[in-house]
């Protein structure tokens, strides 16, 4: 991560939501790297370790996305890395997936949860709100 | 007593005796027969058996009194027979009331002596058939009360759902077949169990519901879980006249089919509420970047984002009208118009209408017509015909890559027109094969991802080529290309 310029990873199933984040994204001065299933991503980030994730919900399978996110916390090297769900399945067969609590995004392995169609304004925030997170952190464990 | 039609038998070997009887007797009325012997007598009462009255002498020839006296009680048990004899002594007195004689009449006796004994025996004849045919009334009676009550027993027993009388006491005092098979926990217990022991509180509490008397009686329903099966359980009180509660009626009926269908709907409900979901907050997501200035200034990105918008908006459309088609063929109000069709010609005609998307993506588009194939017809209707080659055609264009070829071939085969749609397209792996007909399955690869879609397609054509009674089949080898056939039976 370079200035306030960082490598975020998109996976989604849908090539239209991965346009909107790449847009949106590059316009607040990131790189994207876009996929479109879970294991390719995971295959690729495992060498390279991305700053932020925005992952899917339901891609090949129902919870594909909270199944990536657990074995990317899980993966040493990556359990850092900040990852946000964005889905229009926020609810499914009367389950309803949103986290109330910041211990249901905890359980849920990831950092935060939005719904499709998701606000500009609030993405670019709690991409940025997470990143500063991970700096600081970063910049503390140098100091100790 | 209307004596004439009282038939009495005198059967004595003296003559004079025979006639001082009918003497006595005729003009009171009764009818009089006689006999010498006991053979004799024996004889005339087989021939005319309605004698009400017979008088028995002891000692005759041939035939004593004694064995006339058997014969006779076993061929009529209401018969009043009295022995007349001059040589009166108590023990043969005692011997013929013992094989049946109603009395004993002594020798020589005078008309009184006669008529007073016949009319008590005649009385008391007509007490034993009238109590004879009381006590047959009630037996048939209590015959038919047992018929009802095995009736009643059956029916409850061949019930397919589950029936359980409580009574107030709480304790179970009916259950049929289907109950203790609902339950196998009944089995064990005996009838007059408490309820609890059959350790299911959810339906104790619905029978206390019904037993409860503070609100009047109630008829109580509830849907209950046992081990794999959903029942709908009722129990309605069983009331007295006086509406005082004795105890519930509870009925298990199995809904588990019904449970199952009820949960394959709202799962459908909400996967088409998902697939609707989607692509309109793509489209929302991607107008706002336009709206919001994000792509400002960029013609050519505002131009891709409108085209993709208006892409995913017409897959959108594609879906309600094949939802609506899905329903309306599932729910029967689907109407085909059937007419004798050149299916060779509704291909060309479909295909003729895809050569400008074809050549979008130089795509080759041909069309191989067996001329044979032009010569049969299939009952079928066009519009649905045209559905199934349209949606074949279509997929065979998106999802084959630039350059590829898509062969259309209608030829005979048997008694079935076969129309095949080959490509040379992405292909299908044997697990995606498997599933391509099911709604809103989409093959997700690298490529696929980028073709909008509903998953709808496919299952449309299965359902209307089935609805024609035709098959629908697929072939494919994952890179190579797929191969779809549609086989339609041929008219006569």
């Amino acid at each position: 991560m370079t200035g306030n310029k960082a490598r975020i990873l998109a996976v989604d199933d849908d090539v239209d939501f991965l346009d909107w984040v790449r847009i949106v994204l590059e316009a607040a001065g990131h790189e994207v790297v876009c996929f479109s299933d879970a294991e390719n991503a995971l295959a690729s980030i495992t060498d390279a370790p991305p700053d932020l994730i925005i992952t899917d919900l339901m891609m090949e399978s129902l919870d594909a996305g909270f199944s990536f996110a657990r074995r990317t916390k899980e993966a040493g090297n990556l359990c850092h890395v900040p990852i946000i769900i964005v889905t229009a399945a926020e609810s499914r067969r009367g389950f309803d997936f949103r986290p109330r609590t910041g211990e249901d995004l905890a359980a849920m392995h990831v950092d935060a949860f939005f719904c499709k169609p998701v606000d500009v304004k609030a993405l670019r925030m709690k991409v940025q709100e997470l990143l500063n997170r991970e700096r600081r952190a970063t910049n503390t464990g140098n100091a100790t | 007593m209307n004596g004439e039609s009282i038939r009495v038998l005198v059967v004595d070997d003296e003559l004079g005796m025979r006639e001082g009887c009918r003497k006595v007797l005729a003009p009171e009325g009764y009818s009089v027969e006689t006999a010498a012997d006991g053979v004799a007598g024996l004889e005339l009462f087989k021939d005319r058996g309605d004698f009400a009255i017979v008088l028995v002498d002891l000692n005759m020839p041939l035939m004593g009194g004694m064995e006339l006296i058997d014969h006779l009680r076993k061929l009529d048990e209401d018969v009043v027979i009295f022995v007349i004899t001059a040589y009166a002594a108590i023990d043969t007195a005692v011997e013929a009331t013992r094989k049946g004689a109603y009395g004993y009449i002594p020798k020589p006796f005078t008309p009184d002596e006669l008529l007073l004994p016949i009319r008590q025996g005649l009385e008391r004849r007509a007490l034993t058939i009238e109590a004879r045919r009381l006590r047959e009334e009630r037996e048939s009676r209590l015959l038919e009360v047992a018929l009802e009550r095995s009736k009643s027993s059956t029916i409850i027993g061949c019930m397919t759902d589950g029936v359980l009388v409580i009574n107030r006491d709480r304790q179970m005092v009916l259950r049929n077949a289907a109950m203790t098979r609902m339950m196998p926990r009944c089995a064990g217990l005996p009838l007059s169990a408490p309820m609890n022991t059959l350790k299911c509180p959810e339906l104790e509490s619905l029978i206390e519901e019904t037993l409860c008397t503070d609100s009047g009686p109630v008829i109580a329903s509830r849907e209950l879980a046992l081990d794999k099966s959903t029942y709908m359980v009722n129990a309605s009180p069983v009331l007295e006249p006086n509406g005082l509660v004795t105890g519930a009626v509870v009925v298990l009926r199995d809904i588990t089919a019904l449970k199952k269908l009820d949960i394959a709907k709202s799962m459908f409900i909400s996967m088409v509420a998902h697939e609707l979901k989607s692509p309109l907050a793509a489209v929302v997501s991607q107008l706002s970047l336009i709206l919001d200035g994000t792509v400002a200034g960029d013609a050519q990105k505002e131009r891709h984002i409108l085209d993709r918008c208006l892409l995913r908006i017409d897959a959108l459309r594609t879906m309600v009208s094949d939802l609506l088609s899905l329903t309306a063929m599932e729910t029967g109000r689907f109407t085909i118009k059937r007419s004798a069709l050149n299916i060779s010609e509704v291909v060309s005609a479909v295909l003729d209408s895809y050569k400008e998307k074809a050549q979008d993506k130089h795509i080759t588009l041909e069309m191989a017509r067996a001329p044979d194939a032009d010569k049969v017809r299939v009952l079928a209707d066009r519009e649905s015909m045209m559905m199934v080659f349209a949606n074949l055609v279509d997929n065979a264009i998106k999802y084959t890559p630039d350059g590829g070829q898509v062969y259309l071939s209608v030829e005979c085969n048997g008694v079935f027109l076969k129309v095949s749609v080959r490509d040379t397209g992405i292909g299908m792996t044997a697990e995606e094969k498997e599933r391509v007909f099911d709604e809103f399955y989409r093959v997700k690869n690298e490529y696929a991802v980028h073709v909008p879609g509903t998953g709808l397609g496919l299952s449309l054509v299965k359902k209307l080529v089935e609805m024609h009674q035709g098959h629908v089949s697929v072939q494919s080898v994952p890179g190579k290309g797929s191969t779809f056939c549609v086989n339609l039976p041929l008219t006569g």
